[in-house]
C-alpha cells in the first residue's frame, strides 16, 4: 500500500516537473509564428517578416517591444540552427547547452544590412554632408519557381572595413586662397593645399553571411538593400550593396503580371473527341484539365487562382491562361480513310473565299 | 522509480546517438568562386586588382579601358562571373577549374574582352571592356586555369582567353593623365608569373535550396 502510494506521489512529482519545465522556457515556435515542422526556409521568412514588425524603432510606444524583439532574436537563433533545434524540441529553452551569445544585432543585420535602420525617415536626409562609399548592385537571377515559392539566398560578403591605424593621415584636403604681403600696398594671392589631420585607417577584409529572400511574386527589377554592406568611405560612411532580381524565362510558362500563360499542343483526334491531362505547376502540384467537348485551335482555357500570388498580398493569385493548338495528322490519308472520315463528321463542304488580311 | 530513471537515460542515449549520426555537414561552397558573384580580381605580382571605368583608349580599338588599380576600395573594381553566352551557369554553383566564363564589369556592363589590337604602353594584346547590358560577342570568353577541380577564393587562378588564346596579365607600365598610376592590363601569350589572380572582396552567392515542391493537397 505504502508502494502504491508512493508511485502516484513520483508520477505526480514527474508530471509538475514537467509542466513547469515546459512553462519556464518560451514557447519559440510561437514566437515565430510557425509550426513545430516548420522548413528553415519557412523560420527564415517568419523572422524576417516579424523583425520589420517588432522593431524597437518602429514601435517607440511599446515599452515591451525590446523585450519583444529580443525574444524574436532568441527564437530565430535557436530554432535556425539544427542542432541547437533538436536540444530546444527535447528539452526545452532550459536545455540548451549555452547562453545565447551573439547579440540579436548580427542575426537582424545579416538580413537587412548593417548601419542601423530607417523606418520612415532617410538617411539621406540626416547625413547629406557624410560621404559615402560606392553602391555594390548584384543583379541575382532567380527562376519563375522560386517566384511562385520563394526562396532564401545565403551570401558571403567580404568587404574592406576601415580601423584604426598608427600615426596620422591627412583629410579633407581643400584649395584655399592665401594673401601674402610683399611690401607696403603690394600683394600676392597663392593657392595653397590645405589639409586637416585625422587619425589614421586603414582598410581589412572581413566576411560575413547575408540572407537575401525572393520573396514571392517579386517581380523583375526590384532591389533588396543591405544598408552600409556597400564600399568604404574613409572619411565617412560605407555604401549600401543592393540585389536587384532578374527573373530568367521560363521553358513552360510565361509571366504576364500575376498571371501565367502557356501553350498546349493536342493531336486532332483530341480536339475532336475531348481529352484528360495533367499540367505540372511550378511548384510540382498537378492542375487538372478535362475536355469532353470539341477544342478548336486557338482555344483558351482560364484557371484562376492557378497563377503566381501577388507580391503585395500573396493571398491573391493570378490565373493560368492556357492556349491549346492542334497538330493534324503527319500521314496522308488513303481513299478508305478518306470515305470514313466524310461519313463520319458530316459536314458540309464550305469554300467560303473573303479577305483574311483586311490591311494588316 | 528505477523504470523512470533508466527509461529517461535510455531516452538521452539515444537523442545523444540520433545528434552524431546526423553530423553530416551541408556541402560548403563558403571557399569557392561561384556563379553569379560579384569579385575584385588581385594581380599577385603587381598587387593591382582589375578595374575598369567610363574612359575610352586613346588607339587601338578605342573601345572602354581595362586598368589595374592600387586602391581596395573603388567599386568599379567589381566584376560578375557569369557563364558563356547562351550557357547561363546555375546560380551558387562553384566555377570548375578549365570552365569557360564571362567577366563582366559591374558598374558599365560591359565584358572583359580582347582582340587583336595592340595594347598602347607595350604593346601587348588589347585587353577592353566590351558590349551592352551583360551582352557582347564570343571573344568576351575567358577560361579559368587552375589545379584542382574548382576555383577557390584563397587561390590564385590564371585566365586564358577562349579564342586568341593569350593570359590576362599585368607588366607594371603607368598610364599618365587622366587615369594617372593605373597599371596596363593586356593579353601575353605566355604563362609566366605577371598572369596570376586572386579573387579578393566581393559578394559570393551560395547555392540554394531548389524551392519546396509538394504535390496537391
Amino acid at each position: 500500500m505504502a508502494t502504491k502510494g508512493m508511485n502516484l506521489c513520483n508520477v505526480c512529482c514527474l508530471l509538475l516537473y514537467v509542466i513547469t519545465a515546459v512553462l519556464a522556457g518560451r514557447d519559440f515556435y510561437a514566437i515565430l509564428g510557425v509550426t513545430k515542422s516548420a522548413s528553415i526556409r519557412d523560420i527564415k521568412k517568419a523572422y524576417r517578416k516579424l523583425a520589420l514588425q517588432l522593431h524597437p524603432d518602429r514601435n517607440p510606444d511599446d515599452p515591451k517591444a525590446q523585450d519583444k524583439f529580443a525574444d524574436l532574436g532568441s527564437a530565430y537563433e535557436v530554432l535556425s540552427d539544427e542542432e541547437k533545434r533538436k536540444q530546444y524540441d527535447a528539452y526545452g529553452e532550459d536545455g540548451l547547452k549555452e547562453g545565447h551569445h551573439g547579440s540579436h544585432n548580427d542575426i537582424f543585420s545579416s538580413f537587412f544590412g548593417d548601419f542601423g535602420f530607417m523606418f520612415g525617415g532617410n538617411r539621406q536626409q540626416q547625413d547629406r554632408n557624410i560621404p559615402r562609399g560606392n553602391d555594390i548592385i548584384l543583379d541575382l537571377e532567380v527562376t519563375l519557381e522560386e517566384v511562385y515559392s520563394g526562396n532564401f539566398v545565403e551570401v558571403v560578403r567580404n568587404k574592406p572595413i576601415a580601423k584604426e591605424a598608427p600615426g596620422k593621415r591627412k583629410c579633407n584636403c581643400r584649395q584655399e586662397m592665401r594673401t601674402t604681403q610683399l611690401g607696403p600696398g603690394r600683394f600676392q594671392m597663392t593657392q595653397e593645399m590645405v589639409c586637416d589631420e585625422c587619425p589614421n585607417v586603414k582598410l581589412v577584409n572581413e566576411e560575413r553571411t547575408l540572407e537575401v529572400e525572393i520573396e514571392q511574386g517579386v517581380r523583375d527589377e526590384m532591389e533588396y538593400p543591405f544598408i552600409g554592406e556597400g564600399e568604404p568611405h574613409i572619411d565617412g560612411e560605407p555604401g549600401d550593396l543592393r540585389f536587384r532580381i532578374k527573373v530568367l524565362k521560363h521553358p513552360v510558362f510565361e509571366r504576364r503580371g500575376d498571371d501565367l500563360y502557356t501553350n498546349v499542343t493536342i493531336s486532332l483526334v483530341e480536339a475532336l473527341v475531348g481529352f484528360e491531362m495533367d499540367i505540372v505547376h511550378l511548384d510540382g502540384h498537378k492542375v487538372h484539365i478535362v475536355r469532353d467537348k470539341i477544342t478548336k485551335p486557338a482555344a483558351r482555357m482560364w484557371k484562376k487562382g492557378e497563377g503566381l500570388p501577388n507580391f503585395d498580398n500573396i493571398n491573391i493569385r493570378g490565373s493560368l491562361i492556357i492556349s491549346f493548338d492542334v497538330e493534324f495528322p503527319q500521314t496522308q490519308l488513303d481513299d478508305q480513310q478518306k470515305d470514313g472520315v466524310l461519313s463520319l463528321l458530316k459536314q458540309d463542304s464550305i469554300q467560303k473565299v473573303y479577305n483574311g488580311l483586311q490591311g494588316y | 522509480m528505477e523504470i523512470i530513471h533508466s527509461v529517461h537515460v535510455f531516452v538521452k542515449s539515444l537523442l545523444f546517438l540520433l545528434l552524431w549520426s546526423k553530423c553530416e555537414g551541408r556541402e560548403s561552397e563558403l571557399n569557392q568562386v561561384t556563379c553569379g558573384s560579384l569579385v575584385k580580381l588581385l594581380n599577385t605580382r603587381h598587387d593591382v586588382r582589375l578595374h575598369s571605368h567610363d574612359v575610352k583608349y586613346g588607339s587601338g580599338s578605342g573601345q572602354q579601358s581595362v586598368t589595374g588599380v592600387e586602391s581596395a576600395d573603388d567599386a568599379n573594381s567589381y566584376w560578375q562571373i557569369r557563364g558563356k553566352p547562351k550557357h547561363p551557369c546555375q546560380r551558387g554553383e562553384a566555377i570548375m577549374c578549365g570552365q569557360a566564363i564571362r567577366i563582366t564589369h559591374m558598374k558599365t556592363g560591359r565584358n572583359l574582352h580582347t582582340h587583336h589590337f595592340s595594347s598602347p604602353l607595350s604593346n601587348n594584346q588589347e585587353v577592353s571592356a566590351f558590349g551592352e547590358n551583360g551582352e557582347g560577342d564570343n571573344l568576351d570568353v575567358w577560361m579559368v586555369q587552375c589545379d584542382g577541380i574548382h576555383w577557390e577564393r584563397d587561390e590564385a587562378v590564371r585566365f586564358k582567353h577562349v579564342g586568341t588564346d593569350v593570359f590576362l596579365s599585368v607588366t607594371g607600365e603607368q598610364f599618365g593623365h587622366p587615369i594617372r598610376g593605373q597599371r596596363e592590363v593586356h593579353g601575353m601569350s605566355a604563362p609566366n608569373q605577371h598572369n596570376w589572380w586572386r579573387s579578393m572582396e566581393g559578394v559570393f552567392l551560395q547555392p540554394s535550396q531548389v524551392p519546396l515542391r509538394h504535390d496537391e493537397l
